[in-house]
């Protein structure tokens, strides 16, 4: 970037960072040297952006947090991310707690004085890219190469976590995963092969809005269905009219739409928190006289669904584990 | 007067009663009308036939339980609201001798958002339930604090009101501000709507506004002579300091519940009064009667409205009323005049 180009306090700021850079690269040998000079490029939601070969000091954000710390990148600083905590595992959950939080919940709190510090070689950024206007990007860039890897369709979480661990250089270790998780679903699918392919399922998501007096209404490879659907399960129906992201494969009707959405269903599943309690948006359709009014509701096939919002292999281990839990009672009719 | 024209008056206020029954009964069947619409139009259309079916029929089929369950509660809701504001606007009116009196100026509306914001910060007003109490407790206390101050006159009723509100509504925009899940807990509540409310416990709340309306048409005689002015009303023998206590108090419970219920719903207390004030021929009784079956059509209508007029999902009828509120005021004030109070 040309120092011409900035100006005022990012300027400033921008210069000391390059210095220190140099500083700090001076202090090594030539090998070491010439091994973090090493570079890739690398293709992002961002454009292609040159990125170190083997980074050392990662800092990530939003999606990107899970998918990173299960990885093993070497992270330097992260973004809070309380959504994501009920899903991680001991070990994952102590060290999100212990590292260095450079950024809120929201991409419009991002600390950038708090990522400088961090001295990050690589900046991995995982929120979708409408938020991305939130992000001063080109502030980021002043600091270390910024990767933009944030979600699109909620199923596609397979192949953005991958795509995040392999700019973080941390594949090895994020592969281990994938291969568990794929085995763990393909014994699930044979268990329920007799059962699940031949049913219709609906399944209601978390994200209704009672003062609205609408439900979610969550298609094939949305949020709380596309782990499901790895077992044989299959949602039927589709948006009436497809958005991107997550609107092309969920919908938010009136809860007078209820019979119209599920009356064909065989089967209803629904979101709830990773506790088992139920959030106040499904409650409200658990509670409709339309709901129990429903053949799939009256002949008691109705299933709650836990962990339903992971994003990376480790979590989804517990989302089988969850669905297997609660479809058991479908085996034995 | 002479008996002759006592009777000549007496003649007079026959003919004039035979058309305001006769505007009252054509009010009453509209009514029933929009109601029956307000029951079958919406994402799930059911034909008015069936409405009727599930009304007098109930088979327990989807477009009953539709009727029944979920526009049926919506619609009375719409009905009690409509009323109580529209006839809280009048009382107001009447009391502060102001045109452009309505409802929120006793604060009820700054202190049912004031108590909801604080409500949300401390994390006790999750879910409708909760909400709906703590709008209660703030619509009554904010009015019993302007009735306390303002209690002696019209003019300093209404600036109490305006202060409280000025007050409140900037400690809980602060609030909000400083805290978004705050802020987004208060957006829905905000814009008024009537819509999901068929779970929440509504039945004090509507029972209230039953025996305040019911009182409104006991106290309506009384506001009469009231409206003539102080000196009149006491040559009349109206107890003028009663009068206004009760009116006052009757003001604030309506106005509480229905904000409470339904969050704050502009222009329906302001305009409903302007339009039946020309029918009403100067009659408080009738005024009280004729908002307290105009209010309901008017909410209804706004409300049918408010599910029809985007293809994407429905817009708050708080946004409806303000939409058609500041239009409808201003034909009725150049058709009619403000009308002398």
């Amino acid at each position: 970037m040309s120092i011409r180009r900035t100006s005022g306090l990012v300027g400033a700021v921008s210069l000391a960072l390059i210095l220190a850079g140099c500083g700090s690269s001076s202090d090594g040998g030539s090998d070491a040297a010439s091994e973090k000079d090493k570079t890739r490029v690398f293709a992002a939601d961002n454009g292609k952006i040159t990125i170190p070969a083997d980074p050392k000091r990662v800092v990530a954000t939003g999606y990107a947090v899970p998918a990173l710390i299960e990885a093993d990148a070497p992270l330097v600083g992260i973004s809070s991310w309380k959504r994501g905590e009920p899903m991680m595992s001991k070990e994952d959950l102590a060290e999100y707690k212990k590292l260095t939080k450079v950024a809120g919940e929201q991409a419009a709190e991002t600390n950038y004085e708090a990522i400088a510090e961090a001295e990050p070689d690589l900046i991995v950024i995982g929120v979708p890219a409408p938020v991305l206007g939130d992000i001063d990007v080109k502030r980021l860039e002043s600091i270390a190469p910024v990767v933009a890897i944030g979600p699109s369709l909620p199923s596609a979480w397979r192949d953005l976590s991958r795509k995040q661990a392999d700019a973080a250089g941390a594949l090895d270790k994020f592969d281990e995963g994938q291969k568990a998780y794929e085995a763990k679903a393909a014994e699930l699918a044979t268990k329920y092969k007799d059962v699940l392919p031949q049913l219709k399922l609906g399944h209601v998501g978390a994200y209704g809005e009672v003062a609205k007096g609408t439900f979610q209404r969550e298609f094939g490879g949305s949020w709380g269905t596309n782990i499901a659907e790895d077992l044989g399960a299959k949602y039927y129906g589709k948006v009436k009219k497809a958005g991107t992201g997550s609107s092309a494969v969920s919908e938010y009707p009136s809860i007078e739409e209820l019979p119209d959405a599920f009356g064909e269903a065989d089967v209803l599943t629904y979101s709830v928190n990773a506790d088992g309690s139920v959030s106040e948006a499904v409650q409200y359709v658990l509670d409709s006289k339309l709901w129990k009014n429903l053949p799939a509701v009256k002949a008691g096939k109705t299933f709650p669904l836990r962990y339903t919002e992971a994003a990376t292999y480790g979590q989804a281990m517990n989302t089988l584990d969850a669905i297997d839990m609660s479809l058991a009672p479908l085996l034995k009719s | 007067m002479t008996v002759a024209g006592r009777a000549s008056g007496r003649a007079g206020s026959r003919r004039a009663a035979v058309p305001q029954t006769g505007l009252l009964v054509g009010g009453l069947v509209l009514l029933a009308v929009v109601a029956v619409l307000s029951m079958g139009i919406g994402a799930h259309p059911v034909p008015p036939g069936e409405v009727v079916r599930a009304l007098l029929d109930y088979q327990g089929t989807d477009d009953h339980v539709i009727v029944r369950d979920v526009r049926g509660p919506r619609s009375l809701l719409a009905v009690a609201v409509g009323a109580a504001l529209a006839v809280s606007g009048a009382l107001i009116q009447t009391l502060a001798r102001n045109p452009l009196a309505e409802p929120g100026i006793l604060g009820v509306t700054a202190g049912a958002g004031f108590t909801i914001t604080v409500g949300s910060a401390l994390g006790w007003a999750a879910g409708q339930a909760g909400q709906l109490g703590f709008a209660v407790l703030g619509s009554v206390l904010a009015a019993l604090l302007v009735a306390a101050v303002g209690r002696r006159s019209p003019l300093r009723l209404v600036l109490t009101g305006v202060a409280l509100t000025a007050v409140l509504s900037g400690v809980a925009l602060g609030l909000r501000l400083m805290l978004p899940d705050v802020f987004d807990t208060y957006r829905f509540w905000s814009v008024g709507s009537l819509a999901a409310r068929e779970q929440a416990p509504l039945a004090l709340p509507l029972a209230a506004i039953v025996v305040c309306l019911i009182g409104a048409l006991l106290l309506s005689k009384a506001l009469n002579a009231l409206a003539l002015g102080e000196t009149v009303a006491h040559t009349l023998g109206a107890g003028v300091g009663r009068v206004r206590a009760a009116a006052l108090v009757l003001i604030t419970v309506l106005c509480a519940a229905a904000t409470a219920v339904a969050g704050p719903i502009l222009f329906v207390g302001l305009i409903v009064p302007h339009l039946v004030r020309k029918p009403a021929a100067g009659s408080v009784p009738w005024l009280i009667v004729y908002t307290m079956v105009l209010g309901p059509v008017l909410l209804l209508i706004a409300d049918i409205g408010s599910r029809v007029l985007l293809p994407t999902g429905e817009v708050p009828v708080g946004i409806v009323t303000a939409f058609l509120g500041g239009p409808m005021l201003i034909w009725a004030v150049r058709r009619y005049g403000a009308g002398s109070l």
